[in-house]
């Protein structure tokens, strides 16, 4: 809550240094992005990628894997639904859709299941793989749309479009698309799953302590695997949603870096995936609101980038000072930083 | 490094400390002295506040009311590095070294502001002159990871000192000593204290108290119970003022039960050779039969460790056989052995037991949640208070975060749940590993009691200890277990400490 405060002033401050009146420039952030249905369409449209990317980081989290390749299972998931959309053109949208998306799914679950795989047997860390494999799932989407699917006459990296019946249906007017619907029920449903279920205590469990959950019965490697799996999966269905709610086709740019932001949001909503629904929420209406500063009040586009660092940080900043304290009043054993240690002098 | 000491000088003087967690008062109204040049044995029940006083001193916790004078001065500590200014050094319970440094790294860590530029071979040359002096010697360039728990010890206590404290706090430092080591580390504080260092000692074992301090000071429920002289004391008057007159002590019962013919836990020609570890375990041949209590003996580091975890199916097995309650498990995993009612009690509690941020009845569904086919919080939170009842655990209910539990009281939470896997199977196999280590007195016996207990149940026990006197005074059997081989047994009646301790130290061959 302070960190918010904080990153609002210190905000309000940069638009001042910029030239911008701070009141106005918020106003218009909140008109733009709430202010109309068109407006709320687009939130609404950003909200889903960065809540389906956070929740699924969020839940690999609570098991203790850290999965930086949500924007890489994007472009999987992409990909194999407009495969699957080409391949199945003409059939029924009640039909496709589904098989659309589901093929999404399983895109993001496939590209994941490397990472996984090599974590299960060889013990390598899932953070470079994930991100290595961003760049291939990247590449392998931009040699797609400007190699075989590419459309000749967009003279850009994008394909022909799928099918319309392979598109999402439309739930406000402006472009808004009924993705909201599918990342609302998963955000909780993960929650609730991680609360109230034996595997998800075994989930908790392995995050918590390994080496004591192990002992419990817990199977670890199986658990490491789940965790990365789904959280691809579930990716992979963001990049779906993206194909057959948004652009209706691929192309890369898909994803403006609804990855790192997803993991952001995970960390400040404390990896509870029913938490990220806020922020994620937060997060786009700065998005959509900061895009339109650009045209009404005249910043550079970096300006908006700058703004999301600015809060970030200090929400970090003032969360793990309290973390900080957390911890020192949980365990009896202390855990004195290494920076407190070297306040001592030399005897 | 220490001021010599001066007559009628006070190093630690706390006055009416009082601290309060939530509903649990920790510590109401504490006074505490130690002079220089004195080591100082703090004493108490599990839970009676002795590290949270310990806490307010090194400034790890804020006291709600209380004044701390060091060396006759007022002073203010609101955080560590306060207190490490003022020259004060902990050990705590459990270590915090960082395990991918080095000794001198670690050493380095705790006493040198950081700089752009280090002069390490002068500190090195220091360090090493410091461990010399009072016996702490260690290999600076091992990695802590790789260190034996003694030598983590050594390595913490020379970090405090090198940091400068005159007044050294020690957490329960002889949990994970052998005797041996113990001896050694005793001898070390006596010469630190000789040169004019106050020495806080938390202990549970008495005759350790009167092996080396020269005051006692005994907390009991958060009070202060009184102060001691050791030398004008009884270890009768120590007991009576930790246990007050709510308690009896209890006694471990002699087990009242045959032994029977059913094994509970066998091992035939069981070889473990895979992975990386010190010890490969070799033909073991092991039975516990229902009822039975039998106990393995031996010096630490000859593989206890490595067939607790085999035991428990983290280890494979490369050849033999393993059977419990007469099913092959041989290669079962560990969930499928707790249904088949192995119960493993590892024996370091912390890291191996518990999960420290979650709640308590979270750390004692763990494996006991594989028990039942209805998965349900809330019928777990249910049985988790129902335990605190019956084991008399001190929290503040089962939602309490497990960490913040006192060492004893953690144990008792994790003996209750390997008891109820063991019960789930009509009488398994309990595996328990140092389970008494750290625990006081009362509560020491509680255990055992409920291990007697698991036999007269139609369970068997096997109690992997380094606590000779526990093993003789418990067991049926004692099998000795030296350079992972079963080096010989005895059998109660014919116990004779001699003949162990040759087959615990013999070479292999
Ligand atoms: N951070 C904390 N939060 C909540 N309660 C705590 C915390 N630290 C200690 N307590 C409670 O305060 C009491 C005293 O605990 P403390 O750890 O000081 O006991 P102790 O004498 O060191 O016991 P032991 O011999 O088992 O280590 C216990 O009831 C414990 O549960
Ligand atoms: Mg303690």
């Amino acid at each position: 809550m302070l960190g918010l405060v904080v990153a609002l002033v210190v905000n309000a401050l940069l638009l001042a240094a910029l030239g911008a009146n701070p009141v106005t420039a918020y106003s218009t952030i909140l008109s733009a992005a709430l202010g109309s249905v068109a407006g709320l369409a687009q939130t609404l449209n950003r909200t889903t990628p960065l809540l389906l990317g956070a929740s699924a980081v969020a839940f690999a989290m609570r098991a203790g894997y850290v999965n930086l390749g949500i924007d890489g299972q994007i472009y999987a998931g992409a990909i194999l639904a407009t495969g699957v959309a080409f391949l199945l053109d003409g059939w029924p949208a009640v039909v496709l859709l589904p098989v659309v998306l589901l093929a999404g799914l399983v895109g993001g679950g496939l590209l994941a299941s490397i990472p996984a795989w090599l974590r299960a047997t060889r013990g390598i860390n899932e953070l470079f793989v994930t991100v290595m494999l961003n760049f291939v799932a990247l590449f392998l989407a931009e040699y797609l749309a400007t190699g075989p699917w590419t459309d000749p006459v967009a003279g850009e990296a994008i394909t022909v479009p799928i099918s319309a019946a392979a598109d999402l249906p439309r739930l406000l007017p402006g472009g808004g698309h009924a993705g909201i619907l599918l990342a609302l029920p998963v955000a909780v449903g993960l929650s609730l799953w991680l609360a109230r279920t034996r595997s998800g205590f075994e989930f908790r469990a392995a995050g918590s302590n390994p080496l004591a959950a192990g002992f419990g019965g817990v199977r670890l490697v199986r658990i490491g695997v789940v965790a990365l799996v789904v959280a691809g999966a579930l990716g992979g269905l963001a990049g779906a949603i993206e194909v057959t709610g948004v652009h209706s086709r691929l192309l890369t740019g898909l994803t403006p870096n609804f990855g790192y932001m997803a993991v952001l949001i995970a960390v400040l909503a404390r990896r509870s995936p029913v938490a990220t629904i806020p922020v994620a929420f937060a997060f786009a209406v700065l998005i959509v609101g900061a895009d339109s500063l650009q045209r009404s009040v005249g910043l550079p586009p970096s300006a908006v980038l700058l703004f999301q660092a600015v809060v970030v940080v200090s929400i970090l900043a003032f969360e793990t000072a309290r973390g900080r304290r957390l911890v020192a009043r949980l365990v009896q054993a202390t855990r004195r930083s290494p920076g407190r240690r070297r306040a001592g002098g030399v005897a | 490094m220490a001021e010599p000491a001066r007559a009628g000088d006070v190093a630690v003087e706390m006055a009416g400390i009082a601290k309060s967690f939530g509903d649990v008062h920790a510590l109401d109204d504490v006074t505490f002295r130690v002079a220089p040049g004195e080591v100082h044995g703090l004493l108490g029940e599990n839970g009676a506040g002795k590290t949270t006083l310990m806490n307010v001193l090194t400034g790890l916790y804020l006291a709600d009311r209380g004044d701390v004078a060091l060396h006759g001065q007022h002073v203010d500590l609101r955080t560590p590095s306060d207190a490490v200014g003022h020259g004060v050094g902990m050990v705590h319970q459990h270590f915090e070294l960082v395990q991918a440094f080095s000794a001198l790294e670690n050493i380095l860590l705790g006493a040198v502001t950081a700089t752009w530029s280090m002069d390490t071979a002068s500190h090195r040359e220091r360090i090493a002159d410091l461990a010399d002096h009072y016996g702490f010697t260690v290999d600076l360039d091992t990695r802590v990871a790789d260190m034996e728990v003694g030598d983590q010890q050594k390595v913490e206590i020379l970090r405090i000192l090198y940091a400068g404290a005159d007044i050294l706090v020690l957490d329960e430092p002889t949990t994970h000593l052998t005797p041996a080591e113990v001896d050694h580390l005793f001898a070390s504080v006596r010469e630190l204290a000789a040169e004019g260092l106050a020495v806080v000692l938390i202990a549970h074992k008495l005759h350790e108290v009167f092996a080396v301090c020269d005051r006692v000071t005994v907390l009991r429920h958060g009070r202060l119970a009184g102060s001691l002289d050791v030398a004008a004391a009884a270890h009768a008057d120590v007991v009576a003022m930790m246990m007050g007159d709510d308690a009896t002590m209890v006694e471990a019962r002699a087990k009242t039960c045959d032994i029977g013919e059913d094994e509970v836990l066998s091992l035939r020609g069981v070889t473990a050779t895979g992975g990386a570890v010190d010890v490969h375990l070799h033909d073991l041949d092991l039975q516990v039969h229902r009822g039975e209590f039998v106990g393995i003996a031996g010096v630490a580091g000859n593989g206890q460790r490595e067939l607790m975890e085999l035991l428990a199916g983290l280890r494979p097995i490369t050849t033999g056989r393993m059977h419990a309650s007469g099913v092959d498990v041989t290669h079962a995993r560990v969930d499928e052995r707790i249904r088949a009612g192995v119960a493993v009690l590892p024996g370091d509690r912390m890291r191996e037991g518990v999960l420290p941020a979650s709640p308590l009845y979270e750390t004692y569904a763990l494996g006991r949640h594989l028990l039942h086919d209805h998965f349900s919080p809330h019928d777990l939170q249910d049985q988790a208070r129902d335990m605190i009842a019956r084991f008399d655990v001190r929290t503040s209910g089962p939602t309490a975060p497990t960490a913040s539990l006192s060492g004893g009281n953690i144990q008792k939470v994790l003996v209750a749940r390997a008891l109820d896997v063991s019960e789930h199977a009509g009488g398994g196999a309990m595996v328990v590993m140092n389970p008494t280590s750290g625990l006081d007195v009362g509560a020491a016996a509680f255990v055992h009691d409920q291990l007697v207990r698991t036999c007269e149940a139609g369970g068997g026990v096997l109690l992997i200890s380094e606590d000779l006197d526990e093993l003789l005074a418990l067991c049926d059997r004692v099998v000795v277990l030296s350079h992972g081989r079963l080096a010989g047994q005895q059998v109660a009646g014919d116990y004779d400490r001699l003949v162990l301790g040759d087959l615990m130290v013999a070479a292999h061959g």
